[in-house]
């Protein structure tokens, strides 16, 4: 009994830094409706700009806001510079993935010019070192503070997106953004909030994940795909979906390494497959 | 008027002689380089980059064949993709004419570039990727590899593991690919080989670059391993000991990592978080052997770079040392024939070489027989940013570490 609690409990670890990228992700896509390629990038942006502040600063806490404001203040000027070009045109979907595929390149690079290539770590916290051991159980305190932060962010974005003035617009603008504008509203300057509040998330997620992961250049490429499936199981464009699919990827993948760890890595992609097959707009898809 | 003129004859005969001197001085041999300069690999292309430029100072400082000849690299980013390097390797040979094909981290790239050197008749030095087909039933007569494969490192683990006592069961971490794959498959024939008894309680197959080991981590520890045996690569590594060490994993087992775990790049990264004894070992350590020619090699490459190197680094160092040699030996560049020849069972003393061993190739299978070494994680902060480095080596010796012919066999029927 307890390996299954220790392993759910490690796979919803798994599964809310999953949330945590695939949300921002899937945030641009519902409202503005941009494929964001480069979203791992703002991942991996996060990781350096928290592993910059904390080398002048030793303080975590303001690594994580550093790399939060940060990566969400890059991801709106690139908005604002680029993408908002693209708005409209005709093909716009692959110019969309064409732009964001080379800030993916350009960002990588930058990463290298301006840091170097060899992997770079940040020291979790002293508060949050150690772990919570319950029997043989072993809950990392770390993994206990991803998940705490991983359920506030959906609660906040639930609230945020239901019961505001702001919400009400940016759930408006995904549905008709030429009936916002003629209201009145400056959807222009929407689009690159709400782009830059999901670029924040991504770089978040990133600052959350350096303790625990490689900080390397590259890294922003290995967790798109991982998100990529994410938010396709949940439905391209849903935010819960995106929670929801995080949840099973994580718990499957947690629980098929230990009763079948040589078909493992498989799991995900099968269930992707499975879903695309019997409900191919995403298990969340009549709500938007 | 007389003295004006004289002194501008003079100015035009000094740089006629010096341009004649240098265009006599100096035919340039190109060598085409191909390393990874983006994403997680490229650390190991700049390394190698930088440490050709360390070899190429030293080598033509003096030129070759009394300074008839110079060596030159060209390098490009092979993408760690085995369709493009091949389509860079062709473009070497046919347009730059280069002599050498040289370098590949990726042993997919090594692979599809060996069958280019095969197909030109071109040299390929191969400076770090490990899979050991290359050097056994993939061997083709242009093909050397100046840094050990899987097969002599895991060979060298079976080895340590068999002088280990109290431990019985043994479990397995590797990225899903050939190279995690051969790791294991490695060792555990050479365990078999050395008769030592031993029980398998789990395999497992992240991909490789897998960010998150969580539910790999709970599993291993479920399956009660003594010994948890580990062939990452690439900061694969920095990921799983740090989400481990939360479990407290490394008090439950063993953590045996004989082919790429002691890469300085984790002493860099990790610093005081990592945890003391791991048993790990590397291509090229930076504080082993203790020589004289291993601390000039280290200290060089920080002066050039203000860091340490990664194992890679070393590797591409003797490349080109070992191309140097064999036109020195030969004395024409342009003898493909004679410079196979040359190389093949050729000496070179390298940084990691311990006191009393000299490195050679191996005429039969082209690898370079080195002795490998094995330590275990302790305190020693100097190679900053590191905190801790290898320490309490244990040494096996090169000529027991080559693969067998029965190896050879097993991996034709085996593999393709």
């Amino acid at each position: 009994m307890e390996i299954y609690i220790s392993q759910f409990i490690g796979g919803l670890s798994v599964a809310m830094l999953l949330f945590l990228v695939a949300s921002g992700l899937s945030l641009i896509f519902g409202v503005a409706n941009i494929f964001n390629f480069a979203h791992g990038s703002f991942y991996l942006l996060g990781s350096y700009i928290a592993y910059q502040t904390i080398s002048l600063f030793p303080n975590f806490w303001i690594g994580l806001i550093t790399a939060t404001i940060g990566a969400g203040l890059i991801g709106a000027i690139l908005e604002f510079i680029f993408l908002k070009r693209l708005y409209g045109r005709v093909n716009e979907g692959p110019f969309q993935i064409l732009l964001t595929y080379s800030f993916i390149l350009i960002l990588d690079d930058a990463v290298k010019f301006i840091w170097g290539p060899e992997y770079k770590t940040i020291v979790k916290p002293d508060i949050l070192e150690g772990s919570f051991v319950i029997g043989s159980i072993f809950i990392p305190k770390y993994n206990v503070f991803i998940i705490i932060v991983g359920i506030a962010i959906a609660l906040l974005a639930w609230y945020v997106l239901n019961k505001t003035k702001a919400g009400m617009i940016v759930r408006a603008s995904s549905l008709d953004r030429t009936m916002v504008g003629l209201l009145g509203v400056n959807v222009s300057m929407v689009m690159t909030a709400v782009f830059g509040i999901a670029t924040a998330l991504g770089g978040l997620a990133g600052a959350m994940a350096a303790p625990l992961r490689t900080v390397t250049p590259g890294a922003g490429i290995e967790v798109i795909i991982d998100s990529l499936i994410v938010v396709v199981l949940g439905g391209l464009g849903n935010f819960w979906g995106a929670l929801l699919g995080a949840l099973i990827i994580g718990e499957v993948n947690a629980f098929g390494i230990l009763w079948i760890p040589q078909w493992a890595s498989l799991l995900s992609f099968a269930i992707m497959i499975i879903v695309l097959i019997f409900k191919p707009q995403g298990l969340f898809s009549k709500s938007r | 008027m007389f003295k004006k003129h004289f002194l501008v004859l003079g100015l035009v005969a000094v740089i006629v002689l010096l341009s004649f001197s240098v265009s006599m001085a100096a035919e340039v041999i190109k060598i085409g380089a191909l390393y990874p300069m983006t994403g997680r690999a490229g650390l190991y292309g700049k390394d190698s980059e930088a440490a050709i430029k360390i070899a190429l100072d030293e080598v033509n400082a003096k030129g070759l064949v009394k300074g008839k000849y110079k060596l030159d690299v060209i390098i490009t980013d092979d993408q760690s993709k085995p369709d493009y390097a091949v389509s860079v390797a062709k473009r070497y040979i046919t347009s730059d004419k280069v002599k050498f094909l040289f370098g590949v981290i990726s042993s997919a790239v090594g692979l599809a570039v060996t069958e280019v050197s095969k197909d030109y008749k071109v040299i390929f030095i191969g400076t770090d990727h490990a899979a050991t087909d290359l050097t056994a039933h993939k061997f083709q007569r242009y093909y050397f590899r100046v840094s050990n494969n899987t097969y002599q490192s895991m060979f060298a683990g079976a080895m340590y593991l068999k002088d280990m006592p109290g431990w019985k069961k043994i479990a397995y971490i590797g990225p899903d690919y050939a190279y995690g794959r051969d790791q294991w498959l490695e060792l555990r024939y050479g365990l078999d080989k050395l008769g030592v008894k031993y029980e398998i309680v789990g395999e497992f197959w992240p991909k490789l670059y897998e960010p998150d080991y969580t539910s790999y981590i709970t599993a291993i520890i479920r399956a009660k391993p003594d010994i948890l045996v580990a062939g990452f690569w690439g900061g694969d590594t920095v990921a799983f000991i740090k989400q481990a060490k939360a479990y407290g994993l490394f008090e439950k087992m063993k953590y045996f990592h004989p082919d790429a775990g002691g890469n300085y790049e984790l002493f860099a990264a990790m610093g005081d978080e990592l945890p003391d004894g791991l048993i790990l070992s590397a291509r090229h350590h930076n504080n082993w052997p203790p020589t004289k020619e291993n601390k000039a090699f280290v200290d060089k490459f920080y002066k050039a770079t203000g860091r340490y190197p990664s194992y890679a680094a070393q590797g591409a160092y003797a490349g080109i040392l070992f191309i140097a040699q064999a036109i020195e030996k030969v004395g024409n560049p342009n003898d493909t024939e004679a410079l196979v020849k040359a190389l093949e069972g050729m000496k070179l003393k390298l940084p990691e070489d311990p006191e009393g061993f000299t490195s050679y190739i191996d005429p039969k299978t082209h690898q370079i027989v080195q002795m490998q070494a094995i330590g275990v994680t302790e305190k020693n902060d100097k190679f900053p940013p590191a905190k801790k480095m290898l320490g309490n080596f244990k040494v096996y010796p090169a000529d027991k570490l080559m693969p067998t012919d029965e190896y050879v066999e097993l991996l034709k029927k085996t593999k393709k």
